[in-house]
């Protein structure tokens, strides 16, 4: 059900975009670029980055026990939440949304793979 | 191109006599804080100069390459780029669809070798014909993130995947052999020291591994601080092993023959040491994104000498050279700083 519903949520965040087709399969795969830095498990926090899991919907800069950068906590004062649109918009390039930031993603161009990625780690609450 | 045609003018300036638009590089202690975003040009030091390369290339790694000529990987456009310090001129070679180059080194064969992780292979660039060459990791390990490499004394290329493996490349056979950390996500950085063991670090995992070259077993070396985060790491002439921790803001050395660790950390408040280097002086190279800087460090006096970015943001990830040059790629602006150490 979790999926389902991230999937929804994205779709009307990106109004203009086709109706994604989402699976947990797509997701997992997008996000092996990640598992170098972010565990999905809650409260495994790593030295390169917070965990993931419950991202979506989550205030930024605000995981427990992780040293945020100023670029990302200065981002937060006018971005309090990751919703899908913003994480959306973040993925794509992390650099230029969020100019200082310390993650290392180059960004993911292909806006499939972004809605396959937030379905998936919105899907993430029910890892325990 | 601004930056093509500032950076030699400002040299004329120095050499002429003037200290107007750049200076000697100082000790960190005497420097003012990192420039803020969009604030006014930031004076280098006199033995530096920056070069464009294309928008957009995000140079993530760089090695020294035939002659005078600088490589770098253009993360973002899937080249080698191909740097001449002389003229400024950039050439870039593609690497195929999909590729997305982090590290680079120069081989014994004197060819650009790659860890690519968009094409998750290793890739050779023969620097005479600019033929590119592929090696696909096994399919069991898709994916692998692939981050650095260094050759063994018998010809193999050892690598690391930030999904949690390790590998070795014999090219003259092709036989890839692919193991997993024991602790799982993160190997990052690796090297090889003078008396040709391989070690690499775990950003995720916290640890320095050293690997038995025929068996492939890593044994894993805990540093003392906890949760560290270790980056990168190089040799010194003398075989210690400096680490750069992320997460602990610290330059670390080991020492193999005694199992002694030590520790060093730059001024500032939430230090962030991503990239180290030795030279051939053994002075060690780190760069410290808290500050937006490179830094020099001295082991015998413990000074910190410091570079700052030529911009907000550098946000430098590795550093590489050859006697008298040190190269720093600059991937958050797209340039490329030069710094010259020896006369």
């Amino acid at each position: 059900m979790r999926v389902v519903a991230a999937g929804a949520l994205a779709l009307l965040a990106l109004a203009a975009a086709p109706p994604p087709a989402v699976n947990d399969n797509a997701g997992a795969r997008v996000f092996a670029q990640c598992v170098a830095c972010h565990a999905i498990e809650p409260g495994r926090n790593t030295p390169a980055g917070p965990t993931l899991h419950g991202v979506v919907g989550r205030p930024v800069a605000a995981q427990p026990g992780f040293n945020y950068s100023p670029a990302l906590r200065r981002f937060a004062a006018s971005n309090p939440r990751w919703t899908p649109e913003l994480l959306d918009r973040f993925l794509a390039d992390p650099e230029r949304v969020v100019p200082g930031t310390e993650m290392g993603l180059i960004g993911l161009r292909d806006p499939a793979q972004r809605r396959a990625v937030i379905a998936f780690l919105d899907g993430s609450r029910r890892h325990n | 191109m601004f930056r093509a045609a500032l950076m030699p003018a400002l040299l004329a300036v120095t050499l002429a006599g003037s200290a107007a638009c750049a200076q000697p590089a100082q000790p960190q202690n005497q420097q003012q804080p990192a420039a803020a975003p969009a604030a006014a040009p930031v004076a280098l030091p006199a033995n530096v100069r920056v070069y464009d390369v294309p928008a957009g290339s995000r140079p993530h790694d760089v090695a020294p390459g035939p002659g005078n000529l600088v490589w770098y990987t253009g993360q973002r456009r899937g080249t080698l780029g191909i740097l001449n310090p002389e003229t400024g001129a950039v050439r870039e070679v593609r690497l195929g669809e999909g590729s997305a180059p982090h590290g680079v080194i120069q081989g014994p064969d004197g060819a650009a070798w790659i860890t690519d992780g968009g094409l998750n292979a290793i890739v050779r660039v023969d620097p005479a014909t600019d033929a590119v060459r592929v090696w696909r990791l096994p399919a069991e390990f898709p994916d692998s993130n692939l981050n650095t490499a260094a050759f063994d004394r018998e010809g193999r290329i050892w690598f690391t995947g930030q999904t949690g493996i390790y590998g070795r490349l014999d090219p003259r056979s092709g036989e890839m052999r692919v193991w997993r950390d024991p602790e799982g996500r993160g190997p990052y950085g690796i090297a090889a020291t003078p008396s040709g063991d391989i070690y690499y670090v775990s950003l995720a995992g916290s640890h320095l591994a050293r690997v038995d070259r025929e068996t492939g077993a890593a044994t894993l070396i805990e540093p003392p601080t906890a949760g560290q985060g270790a980056r990168r790491v190089w040799a010194d002439r003398a075989g210690n092993l400096w680490v750069s921790e992320w997460n602990g803001g610290q330059l670390s050395r080991y020492t193999p023959s005694t199992g002694q660790w030590r520790s060093w950390r730059p001024e500032g408040e939430r230090t962030r040491v991503y990239a180290v280097y030795v030279d051939d002086r053994d002075m060690v190279w780190v760069t410290e994104w808290g500050a937006n800087a490179t830094l020099a460090f001295d082991p015998a006096t413990e000074r910190w000498t410091r570079y700052p970015g030529s911009g907000a943001n550098a946000n430098v990830r590795q550093i590489l050279g050859r006697p008298g040059w040190v190269y720093l790629p600059e991937s958050g602006l797209d340039r490329i700083m030069v710094v010259r150490t020896g006369g």
